[in-house]
């Protein structure tokens, strides 16, 4: 035993070789990354993990079909559109996978450590109220100092009871690595302070359907994070092309718009629902912004600088803006915000080119842990 | 193996229950043992196929961080693992519960059963755990001898061709029982002992320098083609090295061993799949178990919207097989997946499992219910799985071009290649070849050459691949 783990170590470890550009660069040009799917009451969550897939002889695109099952008509669109053919069922009998639920607090415990994510520190005069201090849980790993000897014995016992091992008459319980339990020390601080998200979106006819689904991906894992992080949140989801407007969740992630742009809109509205409903001295306020990165006119991006620089920024934690790239977007609005307010460390730009760039500019948004 | 632990005296007495029950029923295996592992220990020994020692190779870490990932993340566990041999090994998870190790064991003896009697699994090599460490042991006196950096990326080439097998030659070569098989291994087998003559196994083996070879290539000759075995013809006639040869022959024989499992994947699981649901529920489980079974067995076999379960699939084809009046031991001996489907589905089949034909639609990216009927539902499971769901490419000339080129095809049956990874396995092949390698191909039902000297790639349209490539476009156009 244990064996297995340790021999399996190296090739692992090259492995990770390999992903880092340690070794065989000729490698570097199949790296790619899949992912692991999960899922979350109706919502499918993804784990991304590197692959390197050699080429081969494969099927091309205008094989997208396979056989089914389930009910639905002819014509009837399928709920979920991950459907695979018998043909890609795996290669080895008798290795059954299972799937089980995670849920939201550990999801966003996971991002923080595949990102390597900071604990927010709220701005003000707000105190953490912390727990800290205290050894009152417990856990399957620990330093052999923190065991607790009770707790492993009675399931080292249990254990063998459970296996017909128990024998009365020598009773010797002999614990092993899965029966160790140790004390762990709780102390996550309890954020007492509440936040509002602000998820302001372009909708004009330049963004289609794929910069969308960056855009909800990351809004979901935005959303994930910084609810972990803050006891009371709220979220407020506002779309605009040449006028903005206030909608609810499931129009944010449908809703279809064409026209032209004017971000300004959305700063002004933006602001106004600060003004009115989230004052700063009582919230931790995070205006995101995407966009394809087209914007009406130079005047009303000079007119967007002037709304973040003055009124935005000052109340806001962090202000983000990530810029989806798309085929007809050009890009210009990043650059006049890197331009105008690069030098300001409260605000953060991302540009993403495809799904793989969202872990990415998730971190880089959320990594000061403001 | 020394691998896994023993099993504690309760699950002995249970694995000894379950395999008088299982024989009862019919059943008939090589003696199962089971072994029992620590989770994190099963993602090692499921990443390495289910093998305790293999090769070097970063893949292996590759898939290992995958399952492990999935593990921790507690987004999927392995349930067991078996594997083809004699004796059948079989490790059980310590983590699991009593009524989950009973499930493991019963559907352990089905598989253990089919791979016995399973027609395709006959010229499986079944003592494959000795194979596969003496494989390892080969590749780590090799990385030893000329470097790990130059023997893994060899060995990377190798894999990546491993899919250029004939998955129906073994069950032919052993019905013809013919010399061709043996010739190959022979080649091999000289490499082998002029490697070990010349390199000694001990510190001698360190000792650089050329060396003679005894094992030289040899002309192919008329009879070897047309091949689907194309890695076989490599390892026969190129100009490799001599553990070049031995590595390339060590991956086809593990091609070989996999291939079987790929073939029959529904109807092994479905085998399986219907006699641990039998023997659990005649006898096996206590009355307090079974809801808990019943909750384990309808995850296994559960269908997402719109896909297919090959658990499902394959209990469902066998329990409408028995209820039809066949032999279900029989069905199990003599079929594939793709000609049990084509025995077993007819419209009742199609219409009771609520099967269907899906397609994407370009337009919103999403797949939809496209068609009902049995007939065209059929077609396209048979489709998907014909050829281990691989595309077919056959070599048919090894000098097509003057210069030594060796000529492939792509069978088409109206599914394109993806033409730029279709480019980079060319250029592996050429590399290892050592001279030019063509593909004939269609792409949407245009006739295309694709070309490699090792380093460039051209296309060129051409008339010929229209005939030699027999898609659906040229037979519809005729």
């Amino acid at each position: 035993m244990g064996g297995q783990v340790y021999r399996m170590e190296r090739d692992r470890a090259r492995f990770r070789d390999i992903v880092r550009g340690r070794l065989r660069e000729d490698l570097r040009k199949y790296l790619s990354t899949s992912e692991l799917l999960g899922r979350q009451g109706k919502k499918t969550i993804s784990i991304p993990i590197p692959q390197v897939e050699l080429p081969r002889f494969r099927y091309g695109d205008n094989s997208g079909e396979g056989v089914g099952q389930g009910p639905g008509d002819e014509g009837d669109q399928m709920d979920g559109d991950g459907a695979e053919g018998a043909g890609s069922a795996g290669e080895q009998p008798g290795q059954h996978i299972l799937e089980v639920e995670v849920d939201l607090a550990e999801l966003a415990e996971m991002l923080g450590r595949e990102l390597a994510l900071p604990n927010i520190q709220p701005r003000g005069s707000r105190q953490l109220h912390t727990e800290g201090g205290r050894y009152t849980g417990i856990r399957s790993q620990g330093p052999d100092s923190l065991r607790h000897f009770r707790r492993t014995f009675r399931r080292a016992l249990k254990r063998t009871i459970a296996s017909g091992e128990w024998d009365p008459k020598d009773p010797r319980v002999v614990p092993m690595r899965d029966d160790q339990r140790f004390r762990s020390r709780r102390t996550h601080p309890k954020p007492e302070s509440s936040a509002v998200i602000f998820h302001m979106m372009d909708v004009s006819g330049s963004m289609g359907r794929e910069q969308k689904d960056i855009v909800r991906i990351k809004a979901f894992w935005i959303d994930t994070w910084l609810r972990s992080q803050y006891k009371n949140i709220e979220v407020v989801y506002i779309v605009h092309d040449a006028v903005a407007k206030v909608v609810d969740q499931e129009a944010f992630f449908h809703l279809r718009e064409s026209g032209g742009t004017k971000i300004s809109s959305a700063y002004e509205l933006c602001l106004k629902q600060i003004q009115e409903h989230y004052r700063p001295d009582n919230w931790n306020i995070y205006p995101f912004h995407y966009s394809d990165g087209d914007n009406w006119s130079a005047r009303d991006t000079a007119r967007c600088v002037a709304l973040l620089r003055e009124e935005i920024l000052p109340c806001a934690n962090q202000f983000c803006y990530g810029q989806v790239k798309s085929a007809y977007g050009s890009g210009q609005f990043k650059k006049d915000l890197d331009h105008a307010l690069g030098h300001d460390d409260q605000i953060v730009t991302t540009a993403i080119d495809s799904r793989e760039g969202i872990p990415e500019s998730i971190r880089a948004f959320l990594a000061e842990g403001r | 193996m020394a691998t896994g632990g023993h099993l504690p005296a309760n699950l002995r007495q249970q694995a000894r229950i379950t395999e008088a029950a299982a024989r009862a029923v019919g059943l008939d295996f090589f003696d199962v043992v089971f072994e029992m592992l620590d989770a994190a220990d099963v993602n090692a020994v499921a990443a390495y196929g289910g093998f305790p020692v293999r090769y070097p190779s970063w893949r292996f870490g590759m898939d290992y961080e995958r399952l492990q990932k999935g593990y921790d993340y507690g987004l999927s566990k392995i349930y067991e693992l078996v594997i083809n041999n004699d004796p059948t090994y079989a490790y059980l998870v310590r983590s699991n519960s009593l009524m989950e190790q009973k499930l493991v064991m019963a559907h352990v003896m089905g598989h253990a059963d089919f791979f016995k009697h399973n027609v395709w699994f006959g010229p499986t090599q079944r003592s494959m755990v000795e194979q596969m460490g003496h494989h390892a042991a080969r590749i780590r006196s090799f990385a030893d001898a000329y470097g790990q950096d130059t023997v893994e990326r060899f060995l990377d080439v190798a894999l990546g061709l491993d899919g250029l097998i004939d998955p129906y030659l073994p069950l032919r070569e052993s019905r013809r029982a013919e010399s061709r098989r043996e010739t190959i291994q022979s080649r091999a087998e000289r490499a082998r002992t002029d490697f070990e003559q010349h390199w000694g196994d001990g510190a001698e083996s360190l000792r650089p320098g050329p060396r003679p070879s005894r094992s030289a290539p040899t002309t192919p000759s008329s009879g070897d083609l047309p091949t689907f075995d194309i890695l076989g013809f490599l390892v026969e006639h190129s100009r490799l090295a001599d553990w070049q040869v031995e590595i390339l022959s060590i991956v086809r024989a593990e091609a070989y061993y996999f291939v079987p499992q790929r073939l029959t994947k529904i109807m092994n699981e479905g085998w399986a799949s219907y006699w641990h649901s039998h023997l659990l529920t005649h006898g096996l489980l206590d009355a307090s178990e079974i809801v808990d079974f019943a909750d384990c067995h309808a995850g296994a076999t559960a269908v997402a919207p719109g896909q297919l379960n090959p658990y499902k699939l394959g209990i469902e084809l066998f329990r409408h097989a028995h209820a039809r009046g066949d032999d279900l031991f029989q069905l199990r001996q003599v079929h594939n997946d793709v000609s049990f489907i084509d025995h077993v589905v007819d419209e009742q089949f199609a219409e009771s499992n609520q099967l269907f034909v899906y397609q994407r639609n370009s337009r919103t990216g999403k797949n939809m219910v496209v068609d009902r009927d049995w007939v065209a539902i059929k077609e396209q499971l048979l489709r998907e799985l014909s050829w281990g769901g691989s595309p077919r490419i056959q070599l048919i000339e090894a000098d097509a071009d003057g210069e030594g080129g060796l000529l492939l095809v792509h069978k088409h049956e109206g599914r394109d290649l993806k033409l730029d990874e279709a480019g980079a396995q060319l250029k592996t092949l050429a590399q290892v070849w050592g001279g030019p390698v063509h593909l004939l191909t269609l792409e949407e039902g245009v006739g295309r050459r694709i070309s490699t000297d090792g380093q460039e790639i051209s296309v060129i349209e051409t008339a010929r691949a229209q005939d030699v490539c027999g898609g659906q476009e040229s037979a519809q156009a005729s």
